[in-house]
């Protein structure tokens, strides 16, 4: 199939299904995956450990059915997670947002990875299969831990549908997740451009006014400090926090 | 707040000036029409809308007037430690746009100051008083509402150091100086009651999102009161509603909402804090 072929098919079925009844009354759902495969990061790669789990992408899930969009991090080196790759989709087609448009997942070097495409957990009307939070555990035919996924429902989640729709190029790369797996990783060095000229200040405290030097170089400090997006699931693996929160068994279903 | 619920506000807003300008008035009372341009002018800037970018500017300057007035901590393993905990909250809140910055300050003071843009503080005194990770996680989450809400930038468009400012492009130099200066006395002399009971909802709201004992927040203002008189937590107790009704209100929230279970990581606060 040509990508145009591609792209009008894909189209095709989110006009297709817009015109189903009850689509306004599509519920709303969002959740974050964190997906780990057996064995450990060093150096770089993944070495086999049975007993080990290595996180391998953090995915953050909006749904309103039929369409619904996938927000995908992945780690090259265990260390951090990278910026986010894009999917989008209607039932059990997807694309990938691009800079410049969307490419089918199948025809996108994306769809080469099979944890990527293992992230299309929807039926053919769009609703999301599986368990809505908890851990959930997938084994190969040997019995063997192929991939563990650790999934945490949002509450009452409200976010922008028009950004489900793959058509909308505009809005398409606007990300809809939390900005905290960036957050872990972000420093700033150019931090003091606009903090640094004042001097003495006089403040008002429930004490009285007192005199205040402003101190930018403590908040240039601040925004260099980063603990790093993986460390920051780790932290909260270990708390029970999260996505990890309660996550010893699978529960519940989808809305 | 969502885009609706915001732009019924603009709305409501933009019809109160027009009618306070619509009145018909006579000449004989020009001075009342001019006390009603000004009320409508006051309303008007309360519209003026401030880009995250100037959010951010204006937080990293009371920013640093904070880390001014109190050194902040260079105990980088402690940091890192209310650093995770504030970003496991942070993550359940709805502001993309911000980077979370969290720091320490070495002062016996019992307190938290939640700058624009992101820029967090708890004081030394807070983490003494404090007894697990909830707790910890609670105030943090509470901060965190502040700037989610974007109470102190909210407080400054309210405020006649906005008198001459007609574009956010316009605050800068002295009017910026001006502007820090009054969002940090805001930060400092308390926020309105409105202010940090909805911080309260909120913090309740991301602690127990993320995992955490929602009685948190509550337990630790609670503690704050049993030690109500001692000079540390006089500040506090000066800019804060009072425990007992903040404490009432988290309960009532809690079960309201079905909030239970979490957890409370007393032991892993204990290993990081108290060593």
């Amino acid at each position: 199939m040509t990508r145009a072929a591609a792209v009008r098919r894909v189209a095709g079925a989110l006009a297709l299904a817009a015109a189903l009844p009850g689509r306004a009354a599509a519920q709303k759902a969002q959740w974050t995956d964190v997906v780990y495969v057996p064995g450990f990061w060093s150096a770089g790669r993944i070495a086999p450990r049975p007993d080990s789990l290595a996180l391998v992408m953090r995915v953050d899930y909006f749904s309103a059915p039929p369409q619904w969009r996938a927000e995908i991090r992945r780690t090259t080196d265990g260390q951090t997670l990278g910026n986010p790759d894009i999917l989008v989709g209607s039932g059990t087609q997807a694309v990938v947002v691009t800079p410049l448009g969307t490419t089918p997942l199948e025809q996108h070097a994306l769809g080469n990875d099979p944890l990527v495409r293992a992230l299309v957990v929807f039926d053919q009307t769009g609703r999301p299969k599986g368990p809505a939070a908890g851990r959930i555990t997938e084994r190969g035919a040997d019995g063997s831990v192929t991939r563990v996924v650790y999934r945490r429902q949002v509450q009452n989640p409200d976010f922008d549908t028009r950004l489900l729709d793959p058509g909308n190029r505009a809005g398409g790369r606007t990300l809809l997740a939390s900005g905290i797996t960036r957050v872990g990783d972000q420093r700033s060095a150019s931090v003091v451009a606009t903090a640094g000229a004042r001097g003495v200040d006089r403040v008002k405290t429930p004490g009285g006014d007192v005199p205040v030097t402003p101190d930018p170089a403590a908040v240039a400090r601040m925004e260099h400090f980063a603990v790093g997006s993986v460390a920051l699931e780790g932290f909260m693996r270990a708390g029970g926090l999260g996505p990890y929160a309660a996550a010893g068994d699978s529960t519940g279903r989808h809305p | 707040m969502t885009r609706r619920v915001l732009a019924r506000r603009v709305a409501r807003k933009l019809g109160v000036a027009a009618l306070l300008l619509a009145v018909p008035v006579g000449s004989a009372r020009a001075q009342s029409l001019l006390d009603r341009m000004r009320q409508a002018a006051s309303i008007a800037r309360t519209l003026l809308p401030i880009s995250t970018e100037k959010e951010i500017e204006i937080g990293r300057n009371i920013a640093a007037t904070i880390a001014g007035r109190f050194p902040v901590s260079t105990d980088m393993a402690l940091t890192r430690y209310v650093t995770l905990v504030g970003l496991t909250v942070a993550s359940q809140g709805p502001r993309p746009d911000i980077v979370y910055r969290f720091a320490v300050l070495e002062t016996p003071i019992v307190n938290a100051y939640a700058a624009p843009g992101g820029y967090i503080f708890i004081t030394r005194g807070s983490l003494a008083l404090i007894q697990n990770e909830a707790e910890l996680a609670g105030v943090l989450a509470h901060e965190v509402g502040h700037v989610n809400r974007r109470h102190v930038i909210e407080g400054i468009r309210k405020s006649d150091t906005m008198r001459e400012v007609r574009n956010a492009v316009d605050i800068q130099g002295a009017t910026l100086d001006a502007v820090v200066g009054t969002g940090t006395n805001a930060l400092f002399t308390g926020l309105s009651r409105g202010d940090e009971l909805e911080a309260d909802s909120l913090g309740l709201e991301y602690a127990a999102g993320a995992g955490y004992d929602p009685g948190g927040l509550a337990a630790f203002v609670h503690r704050l009161d049993q030690h109500a008189g001692e000079g540390p937590v006089s500040e506090f107790f000066a800019t804060h509603p009072k425990p007992d009704e903040r404490v009432e209100r988290l309960t009532a929230i809690a079960q309201r909402e079905g909030l239970t279970g979490g957890v409370t990581l007393a032991e892993r606060y204990r290993a990081n804090v108290m060593k």
